[in-house]
């Protein structure tokens, strides 16, 4: 997995620009708006976010619009997958792996 | 929800599952390492080793090694029992650990800053006629590793949406 994002992510402020950017793309300006930061740290958390390759940014007129980028989500997703899953997985086996244990029990008594 | 010194806001994992099989059976699974070695790990994945002292106080090194194809190499989970009630309830922590048990930083091992360095996890173990209730409850999971959670299973959804429409 690579850690670049998730320490890109693993920082509040960076998590909430993504929440937000889940919306909508918007530019610099507006995201600093809606989150109630200071321009400057938003467009050094969009620069870590860029770096990254978690945002992608398009010019468009006088703005800068910032998107998120569906790759290395994708990537995170089928990480955390495993991760997410571990019980489920892990309860799926015990549930196979008691079934055996009764078959030999079963056959034992006989 | 509570909130830690370190201001970063927590949050509970929680799993349910019935068991075919009666409550002394799953706690012997649960409880001896010969029974656990063949159901803890990945799918895949094989267990050459696992250590279970069972005793409040007591310590457990479970190991796992990858599949071939996946590079073979083995990782090791460890912890201390805090709580043992007999067929009801188990209480341990869980480590990222070296082959003696010994706590390692999950961030060397690749994993991001705010990763658990132990946490906490409760068994209940509940008799539903024939068949075993287990509660499994992790305390303590990071909010920030919870909202990536989210954000991975709304695209999961979409991705389930688009199948189900790309099938039409």
């Amino acid at each position: 997995m690579n850690t670049i994002t998730l320490s890109a992510l693993a920082e509040p402020n960076r998590l909430r620009i993504v929440e937000l950017l889940r919306e909508n793309p918007y530019p610099v300006g507006e995201i600093a708006k809606r989150l109630v930061l200071r321009q400057p740290q938003v467009s050094k958390h969009l620069r870590i976010l860029s770096d990254a390759g978690l945002v992608k940014v398009h010019p468009a007129a006088q703005q800068r619009i910032y998107q998120l980028q569906a790759k290395p989500f994708k990537e995170l997703d089928g990480w955390l997958e495993t991760f997410r899953r571990i019980w489920e997985t892990r309860m799926d086996n015990l549930d196979e792996y008691l079934q055996e244990l009764k078959e030999e029990q079963k056959r034992g008594k006989k | 929800m509570t909130e830690t010194t370190d201001n970063v806001k927590r949050e509970d994992l929680v799993v349910t599952r019935i068991l075919d099989a009666p409550l002394a059976l799953v706690w012997k699974a649960w409880t001896d390492p010969e029974h656990v070695k063949r159901w803890w790990g990945p799918k895949h994945y094989t267990s050459p080793t696992c250590k279970i002292d069972l005793r409040e106080g007591g310590k457990y090194v479970f190991c796992m090694r990858a599949p071939e194809d996946q590079g073979g190499q083995d990782s090791y989970t460890a912890g201390v029992f805090k709580k043992i009630v007999p067929m009801e309830r188990l209480e341990f922590t869980q480590s990222l650990s070296d082959r003696d048990g010994n706590k390692i930083d999950p961030v060397q091992v690749g994993m991001p800053p705010d990763f658990p360095r132990e946490i906490r996890t409760v068994v209940i173990f509940k008799a539903k006629g024939d068949m075993t209730e287990l509660t499994i409850t992790e305390y303590d999971w990071p909010v920030s590793q919870m909202s990536v959670y989210s954000y991975a299973g709304m695209h999961q959804s979409i991705d389930k949406l688009a199948e189900s429409l790309a099938k039409g």
